[in-house]
């Protein structure tokens, strides 16, 4: 390219994206160097902030309580991941062979929590898991299962797998429509012929329709663990972290430090070893992807 | 007999699939039918499935509890103000979510579907770098930045106001790489021919790429509008005047201060829920193909 | 065409005309904004309206608004308006926020002024130590004040013949007699009597009193300086609560919940309880409530008292912080205001200002309460913190933790956060 086209082509790149680099620079990356700042000062209201250098991250890793958020976050991830992925692969394979207007009905009703809000589901979950007259207590009692009420959200050996349980609701959502339309959109063809040479279904599924929906199985196992890391709202309206930080996750462990106990440096160290884990791990996605 | 096994597996599946989506649809059918149940009903230790008797009290006591001016346009510099007729906060409320969700949307969509294009489609000095930067910062958690975020809302007097959460939803860069990856199927030909031609830029983008791009944007709207409709965090850490509140955070609200009133926070979930249903229904077509777009290119 | 020009200049001429109108009236007016826990029904706006409403009568040059906090998000909500420099100008809590945790964090205005000398005299003195810091920096001007008790279920008693372990006439037991009742409400049937809530901050003072009161430990010592609640008679007490049948340490429910719970009849106790509870709950309630205080060894009961006042945040804006006082000084000192303002608190007034309840039952059943007033001491060092950590230390003891080992835990924090 001439000098002249460059020139012209990086004006005119830069003034189409002048607009987008101002909301971007300005209210992502100006904040989040910030917190990488801030992270290395001691910082709380109304004082000026001391500087600690790796203080605060030699703090969090002896922090019980921040490890344990760790753990949950990781727990949380690891299991709503690929229960979403399963489950709505399974559901989404019965899906389309259904008839049309079934189908999308059906495809409806599993978006529903997605387009109710966080908040509205949550409001519901928390006086279905209720310990005195919820739903769930009267269910499990009557069925035998259980002979005294169980206290779901208040018990730390339930409260993390009742927190799973809603958050994986609100994400099979998206994953099932997309499924539902990348197995419509397999090569019918391919799939006829191996038939006709007699493959078994589960053959047919492997070596023919899988490949076809990678790159979809892909795209949702990055939305989901994105979904899985910023689980906030269902934890602040329902636990506050507790029964003895059971359901803590870092999410909620940076608000819980930045306001309740002040403590902003801290908050933000966390900040930043929770995205240096996000992009690592965005890194490897991002790398399976490109090698397909 | 093959044949016969699959189709009882797939009646079995069907079975299955059923009682999940009941399940998945009773929340929200518990959220309307409790909303319409007196206090006896709700926190009857036996559940009624059925309200044995409809009444509005919940609605009742939910308009009547703030009220706010129904919207209210602030002009920056010399301090005043438009208001509108007092109404039930909740209103306002629902005024202040669809604000923010359509502002968020359009203001996202434009800056997105002009950078994304330049990003494919321009061969500028820093190009790599710019959009490294866009990919690293897709993934980032909103809550990791919240300190300094309420600071710089702060220092910008936003902190309090509904653009103090629209700005970073539109600063997020999902949008960009979406119509990135969109924008590379644009023929390089047509907007050369164009340039031949004697078109401007802007002309050439206007005119050429944007109809070429409809389809991104489309699901681009959707995603946005569906993400800061749902959004809470930013909500929570940004807005706390009764007349600034959205739906979510305004029955997060009346759930701490009336804990248990659940015939209250019913009605209010109600509220909330409803209106984006609707929505949702009548669009439903849109909306799938929008998400679908969204992953088949992004 | 033509029209819609005309009809655009027409438009833009009224908004530049109501745009000014509007601006000539916000030039004389101060407005400064007001948010309130709900002390009794200053969170309620029916009853908070007409209080505004006549400061504004009396003071046209100050405009107030009103927003309501909940105790569950309310300090976060005050923590991050802040840091986000839009903080309330006044507001209505007690002490252990406005003193212990905001004034010593320095956001607050020092209201040396509003404690005149005659102030300082008709005030009594408890409530005038409380509203101070160590170096006697006033944050907060006192409006009301109440003790906080505990109540059962009379009409559930009363089946399960457990009324015969209480005291009626002086609304006392002993912790033999609380042991004693908690087990025949159990036996008779009632699987929830009672629940130590700690779900999160709203109400503890209620677990406070009555695990200190049990065994007749503390919470800190005399001075205010540390908490102790580490002490021998306070690890008893856990013992004791977290063995017992029918108490459940419920990490699902705060105060407030419980509260409900109570009024609902789904638990036999409250221990988050005071007047004005049984004042907002009347129409809820179908059983007979009997105020009660918390159950003790030594017949010596220590309630938990309560004050509320107001506090100005500093937000650098003189006018905002004069106009703050006014309002202050119109509703905690003006002769007739400060009865109303007293009365839609329904506690007391922290002055003498004669019986303000003339006629009212209620309010003398349970005046009975305030001579068992014990130390204020929620102005200890590090309160936030320690608030913090104590339910989350009853939430451990609530899991199966071994309570002493809970309690060395939240020493450790709690005194941490008081040496800062």
């Amino acid at each position: 390219m001439s000098r002249a086209l460059v020139r012209r082509e990086t004006v005119s790149g830069y003034l189409f994206m002048l607009p987008c680099l101002i909301f971007f620079l300005g209210f992502v990356i100006y904040p989040m160097v910030q917190c990488i700042v801030t992270s290395f000062f001691d910082s709380t209201m109304n004082r000026d902030d001391i500087f600690i250098g790796l203080g605060n991250y030699a703090e969090l890793f002896q922090d019980k309580i921040f490890l344990g958020a760790l753990r949950n976050t990781v727990i949380i991830v690891i299991v709503s991941v690929p229960v979403v992925c399963i489950f709505s692969l399974w559901v989404s394979s019965v899906l389309y062979d259904l008839s049309g207007p079934l189908c999308s009905l059906f495809r409806c009703v599993f978006y529903l929590p997605v387009v109710t809000g966080s908040v509205a589901v949550t409001v519901v979950w928390k006086w279905m898991f209720n310990n005195y007259y919820g739903i769930f207590n009267y269910l499990g009692k009557n069925a035998g299962l259980i002979d005294k009420n169980i206290n779901w959200l208040g018990d730390e050996r339930f409260a993390l797998g009742c927190i799973i349980l809603i958050l994986l609701t609100t994400s099979v959502g998206q994953p099932i429509v997309l499924y539902v339309s990348a197995l419509g959109n397999v090569d019918q063809a391919l799939v006829e012929a191996a038939e006709v040479d007699g493959a078994t279904r589960l053959q047919v599924f492997w070596k023919i329709k899988w490949p076809q929906i990678k790159p979809t199985t892909l795209y949702i196992l990055v939305i989901t663990t994105i979904n899985s890391f910023q689980c906030f709202a269902l934890i602040q309206l329902l636990t506050s972290g507790g029964p003895n930080h059971s359901t803590d996750t870092i999410m909620y462990y940076i608000y819980y430090n930045a306001f309740k106990l002040y403590r902003y440096g801290y908050g933000n160290a966390m900040g930043v070893v929770l995205a240096i884990i996000i992009a690592v791990l965005s890194a490897i996605q991002f790398k399976a992807s490109k090698s397909d | 007999m093959k044949i016969n096994r699959h189709s009882c597996y797939k009646v079995i599946a069907i079975l299955i699939i059923v009682i999940m989506a009941i399940a998945f649809a009773f929340p929200l059918y518990w959220i309307i039918t409790g909303s319409f149940k007196t206090a006896k009903a709700i926190n009857a230790t036996t559940p009624q499935w059925w309200p044995s008797e409809w009444v509005l009290d919940n609605y009742q006591k939910l308009f009547s509890r703030q009220s706010a001016p129904l919207w209210e346009l602030k002009i920056p510099l010399i301090k005043a103000a438009f208001r509108g007729p007092k109404v039930p906060a909740a209103l306002r409320w629902l005024v202040n979510t669809v604000f923010m969700a359509v502002a968020s949307m359009l203001l996202t969509c434009a800056t997105s579907a002009m950078a994304g294009y330049a990003l494919a489609k321009k061969r500028f000095i820093g190009r790599t770098v710019v959009f490294s930067l866009i990919v690293c910062a897709m993934a980032l958690p909103k809550q990791v930045i919240l300190i300094p975020l309420i600071r710089e809302m702060s220092s910008l007097h936003m902190y309090n106001t509904i653009w103090a959460v629209i700005l970073p939803i539109v600063g997020w860069p999902f949008g960009v790489f979406l119509i990135k990856q969109f924008s590379e199927g644009i023929p390089g030909e047509m907007l050369e021919a164009a340039r031949i031609d004697g078109a401007s830029e802007w002309k050439t983008f206007s005119t050429i790429a944007l109809p070429m791009l409809k389809p991104g944007i489309g699901a681009l709207a959707i995603f946005t509008f569906i993400n800061s409709w749902n959004d809470y965090f930013m909500q929570l850490i940004m807005l706390s005047s009764t007349e600034n509140l959205t739906i979510s955070l305004g029955i997060a609200k009346l759930q701490a201060e009336n804990s248990i009133d659940f015939g209250l926070i019913m009605a209010g979930a109600a509220v909330a829920a409803v209106p984006i249903i609707i929505v949702f229904i009548i669009f439903q077509k849109y909306f799938t193909k929008g998400i679908t777009m969204g992953a088949v290119k992004g | 065409m033509r029209l819609r020009r005309i009809l655009a200049l027409a438009m833009t001429g009224a908004m530049v005309l109501s745009a000014a109108a509007v601006t000539a009236n916000a030039e004389e007016t101060t407005d400064i904004t007001l948010w309130t826990y709900p002390v009794g029904n200053w969170g309620d706006s029916a009853a908070v309206d007409g209080l505004i409403a006549s400061f504004e009568e009396a003071h046209p040059e100050i405009h107030v608004s009103v927003e309501y906090l909940d105790y569950t998000n309310g300090d976060d909500q005050v923590n991050t308006a802040i840091e986000g420099g839009e903080a309330p100008d006044v507001i209505l809590e007690g002490p252990e926020r406005l003193v212990a945790n905001w004034g010593a964090k320095g956001v607050m205005v020092d209201l040396s002024d509003l404690w005149t000398d005659e102030a300082k005299e008709a005030i009594y003195d408890s409530v005038e130590a409380a509203c101070q810091n160590n170096d006697g920096v006033f944050y907060e001007y006192p409006l009301c004040m109440t003790a906080h008790t505990m109540a059962v279920n009379r009409d559930l008693f009363e089946a399960a013949d457990a009324l015969q372990y209480l005291d009626e006439e002086t609304h006392t037991w002993t912790t033999e007699g609380f042991i004693n009742a908690v087990q025949a409400l159990y036996d008779y049937g009632q699987e929830n009597v009672a629940a130590v809530f700690c779900g999160g901050q709203g109400g503890d003072q209620g677990t406070r009193a009555l695990v200190n009161n049990l065994y007749g430990g503390t919470f800190t010592d005399a001075e205010h300086t540390k908490y102790t609640a580490d002490s021998p008679e306070n690890i008893k007490a856990l013992e004791l609560l977290a063995g017992m049948d029918g108490i459940n340490f419920d990490a699902s429910i705060v105060g407030g919940d419980e509260i409900n719970l109570f009024v609902n009849g789904t638990l036999a106790m409250a221990f988050c309880w005071n007047v004005a509870q049984e004042k907002t709950n009347a129409d809820l309630v179908d059983f007979d409530i009997l105020p009660m205080a918390f159950p003790t060894e030594s017949g010596d009961p220590q309630l938990c008292g309560g004050i509320w006042g107001f506090g100005v945040f500093d937000n650098g804006d003189e006018a905002r912080i004069e106009a703050a006082k006014t309002f202050i000084d119109f509703m905690a000192n003006d002769e007739t205001q400060v009865v109303e303002a007293v009365k839609v608190s329904s506690y007391w007034p922290v002055k003498d200002l004669g019986n303000i309840y003339e006629g009212d039952d209620l309010m003398t059943e349970y005046a009975a309460f305030v001579q068992y007033l014990g130390d204020y001491y929620q102005v200890v060092p590090g309160w936030a913190e320690a608030r913090t950590a104590w339910w989350n230390m009853l939430q451990q003891i609530g899991s199966g933790t071994d309570v002493t080992t809970a309690v060395a835990e939240f020493s450790e924090t709690a005194n941490a956060a008081a040496a800062q």
